[in-house]
């Protein structure tokens, strides 16, 4: 059984949670509280589960680890194939991580259909981490289309007050992307088959095709699309500041700290390699919007009010710093964000959890509503702070290590004004974030409700604290994570590398 | 004569004995509903008695053609036929509890229910036009009296009328259009239609063309779906579920059928393009108009409209592979399309008001079950993945790839993103809204969970274990002269 087990590590991590899932659904009405508990369960159980992924993960290899393989439409060469390279490990872990995090929040604030909130948190798991590890294209597609549903759930019943406008619009872009995706998806499976007579969805077959002038660029736009609002990349941006204010804390978690990022690793994991000379030909465009999302992101959060728009805005500021580092495609800038993709999910993801602590205080969140509240409750201060320091990338503290990286390497490479106008945007999201903590925390207190404000609970507490520890551990030790990641920058770098010379060698 | 049209021999038999059993437990209930009236209890059993022995007989069949050619059973027809023996029996276990909750539970629904199967079923097998108009008349005239079994209510009756002015139009486009294949082929059979040059033939393509616009009126394409939405609304709930399916495709098959034997040299341009021309307006009438909608009736029969627009796109690839697809693309379809109005059945109070989407305002918590799985058959409509609708897409929209057909699968996945917008409508009616009415959903029936249960059952199996009926499909398809995807 162990041994079974351990065989399907990745099966089993990606499949608990819809396992758990299906066993909620069996709980009665009247144990909606204990089923919060058991999702709890299941989700740390997960958590514990992938665990080991990160253990006995060799980084001395540059391939997919923990490989498994199962026939699933073998007529057409689909597959059920999973595996971890570096990449796909750091977000599963942060993906296992923030999942117990955001439901652990939930255990104090939601009240209505906490049995189907479970639910469709643990699916959406199941979606994300799949979605993570599928190295077969039909299977990927599937695991990325699932996201969508329970997402749409968690937007449209927990939400706020205007829910059903924004999950419906989440729900129309991203699948407005991915249905071109699914299209350019069967053709490059076709593409194979006419090619070599077999059919193939596998990624390792599919990536020794070479298509070449208008077919890839078509072929390029369709997957860069589906990521490009997934990221989501300016101006493509507009779903996510509705999805993000609207969303239960939980879902913002989530939706910041991991759906964000698959649009980052579909475009690494597939677009790139897959048409290596269009990504390249793109790449300027690419790193050009990058910037302007970094400025715009940063300029509008810093006009907001409400403190979620502008976590959420600057979430559109900090993935253009991601995009402008895998614009870049040096080593250095693509290690860096990836790393940056973990730290935006921590940091990102305990400035929602605290702004939720807070909104589920007040009932509000109006910056202006606040002020002058660190005296009242001193530890929701520090750890606001400590995730505010990480998001604008104090020395240190995580966020340091992702940016420096990805301005080092973009400065590295044909793109240097990238990094100028990359860095400013480091600058500005210190404007921004301090003076939203000064403006809620420092300044004097003004309102008089604001006295009373309680203290962080525990649950609430510990969710956090787990997020802060995890800022200090890869401020202090990054290398854990890029020594994991190192092995997979390089297989991409020269996968991409090779198909361009085999392509000129065409030509 | 001299085929033995008339003498049977007993393979004869034995390939219509599922048929029969249709056509004789008809019979057998409509004399109980006369003479023995406390036996009303026990018609929907019979009923799946009658549709389970026929499905017996059918896999029993020897895979010969009989009737001298003219009447099939193959693998293609077998498949089919379990596709509309699987519609029947949901149908059935919808129809019991529907009838007992509108006071209506009277033999003549089960009698005319299986005649209609039974027409369906000679469609599917006949392998001349003549036998596959029976069939469709057989179908039709049951269909004309379901559709107005609510005698007193108004809009039943009108739904009747409705269907039956526009129906025998269509029948009578149907009868023309064999009319002229037989005038030019000399024979009523399917495979005479292969002969050399009538490919080419004007009248031929000309009663290609009527035969498209009366099996195109069955299966709702546009421009000949007018009829649906009117009828949908009126007509009892469980008897749409089956006309919105079965009927279809059973259409479908029978073009499918006529095509590859007229054009086994390859579908020329002109056709390929004109089929298109009517998939693209099918798909994006039906989704766009759908968006309009206030009934769920009406907006599932726009929605249907859209689906055989997805349908036609098969038609224009023309392939085994395409064929293999629909077949598949079907299945989905039943599952996804019974299990919504099954849900439709449960979810409404009064069978015989409209039945606007408002109303299911808060049943996601009121009938969680009922609601959980109308969300689910709407999302397999939609083509969402790990559904059975995202696999009968998947198989469509590659055969239509393969075939080079860029356009025409980049106007289908447009279509889809549209129809999200009104399949998420009722999605959030059931679970993001207040309920309307104080009174709740009405107490499921045990049939209702096991029609449900299976509907969605089939949906999630078809959309994680695809593979095995995918295999089934294209070895049923290799029954036609089909070349290509």
């Amino acid at each position: 059984m162990a041994g079974l087990l351990s065989d399907h590590l990745v099966s089993v991590v990606v499949f608990l949670p819809t396992a758990g899932a299906a066993l909620l659904l069996l709980f009665p009405r009247a144990l909606e509280r204990q089923a919060r508990t058991a999702a709890l369960v299941i989700s740390a159980a997960t958590l514990a589960a992938s665990i080991p992924l990160w253990t006995r993960f060799d980084p001395s290899q540059t391939g997919f680890q923990f490989r498994e393989k199962a026939d699933w439409i073998p007529s057409l060469g689909i597959s059920y194939s999973v595996g971890v390279d570096g990449l796909s490990l750091v977000l599963v872990l942060l993906t296992t991580v923030l999942t117990p995090v955001s439901l652990l929040f939930s255990v104090s604030h939601v009240e209505r259909e906490i049995r189907g909130f479970s639910i469709a948190f643990l699916v959406l798991e199941t979606g994300m981490l799949g979605s993570l590890v599928a190295l077969d294209l039909a299977l990927f597609y599937v695991f990325w289309e699932v996201m969508l549903v329970p997402m749409y759930f968690i937007i449209g019943i927990w939400g706020g007050a205007r829910r059903i406008y924004a999950a419906m619009k989440f729900f129309l872009f991203t699948m407005s992307g991915s249905l071109l995706m699914f299209l350019a998806i069967l053709y490059v499976a076709i593409r194979y088959h006419v090619a070599t007579g077999s059919w193939s969805f596998a990624l390792e077959d599919l990536y020794r095709l070479s298509f070449t002038g208008t077919t890839e660029t078509i072929l390029f736009v369709a997957f860069a699309l589906a990521f490009a609002i997934k990221v989501p990349v300016f101006p493509l941006h507009t779903w996510l500041p509705d999805a993000h204010t609207e969303a239960p804390t939980a879902g913002s978690i989530i939706l910041a700290g991991v759906l964000l990022k698959l649009g980052v690793y579909g475009y690494i994991r597939f677009a790139l390699p897959l048409f290596p000379d269009a990504s390249i030909r793109f790449a300027p465009w690419l790193g050009v919007l990058g910037v302007i999302g970094v400025v715009y992101g940063a300029f509008v959060a810093y006009a907001q009010r409400d403190m979620k728009r502008l976590v959420a805005y600057s979430s559109v500021s900090h993935l253009g710093l991601v995009v402008i580092g895998v614009g870049a495609f040096t080593t250095i800038s693509l290690s860096g964000s990836i790393i940056q993709m973990v730290n935006h999910g921590l940091s990102t993801g305990a400035l929602f959890l605290l702004v939720g602590v807070l909104y589920e205080r007040r009932h509000t969140r109006e910056i202006d509503a606040y002020g002058g509240i660190a005296a009242v409750v001193p530890v929701t201060t520090a750890l606001f702070l400590i995730a505010t320091l990480s998001s604008i990338g104090l020395p240190g503290l995580n966020g340091f290590v992702g940016e420096w990286l990805i301005l080092l390497g973009t400065w590295a490479s044909p793109h240097r004004w990238w990094a100028v106008a990359a860095a400013t945007g480091v600058i500005l999201s210190a404007v921004y974030m301090l003076t939203l903590v000064q403006r809620v925390f420092w300044n004097p207190l003004q309102h008089e409700e604001n006295r009373t404000l309680s203290e962080i609970r525990p649950t609430e507490m510990i969710a956090a604290s787990v997020l802060v520890v995890l800022m200090v551990w890869i401020g202090v030790r990054p290398n854990d994570l890029l020594e994991r990641v190192r092995g997979s920058v390089d297989a991409i770098q020269q996968s991409v590398a090779q198909k361009q010379l085999a392509a000129r060698g065409l030509r | 004569m001299s085929e033995g049209f008339v003498r049977f021999s007993s393979g004869d038999l034995a390939s219509i004995a599922p048929e029969a059993v249709l056509a004789g437990m008809g019979c057998v209930i409509l004399l109980l509903e006369a003479f023995v009236p406390s036996a009303r209890r026990w018609f929907a059993t019979l009923s799946l008695a009658a549709i389970a022995g026929s499905l017996y007989f059918l896999i029993r069949a020897p895979l010969v053609p009989t009737f001298g050619g003219r009447y099939d059973t193959s693998t293609l027809s077998v498949l089919v036929g379990l596709f509309l023996g699987a519609s029947a029996v949901l149908t059935i276990l919808v129809a019991k509890p529907y009838l007992e909750r509108a006071g209506e539970e009277k033999g003549e629904f089960y009698a005319l229910l299986l005649w209609g199967h039974l027409g369906v079923s000679l469609m599917t097998r006949g392998l001349d036009l003549l036998i596959v108009f029976i069939g469709l008349e057989t179908l039709s005239l049951a269909f004309y009296v379901l559709a107005s079994f609510f005698r007193t209510v108004e809009a039943s009756s009108e739904a009747g009328l409705k269907y039956f002015l526009t129906g025998s139009f269509a029948s009578a486009f149907t009868l023309f259009g064999v009319v002229l294949l037989f005038g030019q082929s000399g024979g009523t059979k399917i495979e005479g239609l292969a002969r050399p040059g009538l490919a080419s033939d004007p009248t031929v393509a000309f009663g290609i063309l009527l035969l498209f616009v009366g099996f195109g009126f069955k299966m709702s394409l546009a421009p000949f779906h007018a009829w649906a939405p009117d009828v949908y609304q009126g007509m009892p709930t469980p008897a749409v579920a089956y006309l919105s399916v079965a009927p279809k495709g059973a259409s479908v098959l029978v073009l499918y059928r006529v095509l590859a034997a007229v054009f086994a040299g390859g579908m020329p341009d002109r056709f390929r393009t004109g089929v298109a021309a009517l998939a693209i307006l099918s798909m994006t009438l039906g989704n766009v108009v759908a968006l309009a909608q206030r009934d769920i009736k009406r907006l599932l029969a726009y929605s249907g409209i859209a689906h055989m627009g997805y349908v036609a796109i098969a038609l224009v690839v023309f392939g085994r592979d395409a064929l293999a697809a629909v077949i598949v693309y079907f299945f989905a379809y039943l599952v996804s399309n019974i299990g919504a109005f099954a849900a439709v059945s449960a979810l409404y109070r009064d069978e015989t008001k409209p039945h606007p989407v408002a109303l299911l305002a808060g049943d996601g918590r009121r009938a969680p079950f009922p609601s959980a799985v109308l969300a689910l058959c709407l999302f397999s409509l939609a083509g969402i993945p790990a559904t059975a609708g995202f696999i009968g897409k998947f198989f469509l929209f590659k055969a239509a790839i393969e075939r080079g057909l860029y356009a025409l699968a980049l106007i289908g996945v447009l279509n889809s993103l549209v129809s999200i917008g009104y399949y998420l409508k009722v999605v959030y009616m059931l679970y993001m809204r207040e309920p309307l009415e104080e009174e709740a959903p009405p107490p499921l029936a045990s049939a209702d969970q096991l029609a449900l249960g299976l509907c969605a059952a089939g949906i999630l199996a078809l959309g994680i274990f695809p593979g095995s009926l995918w295999e089934l499909a294209r070895r049923a398809a290799d029954n036609l002269p089909l070349a290509g995807p």
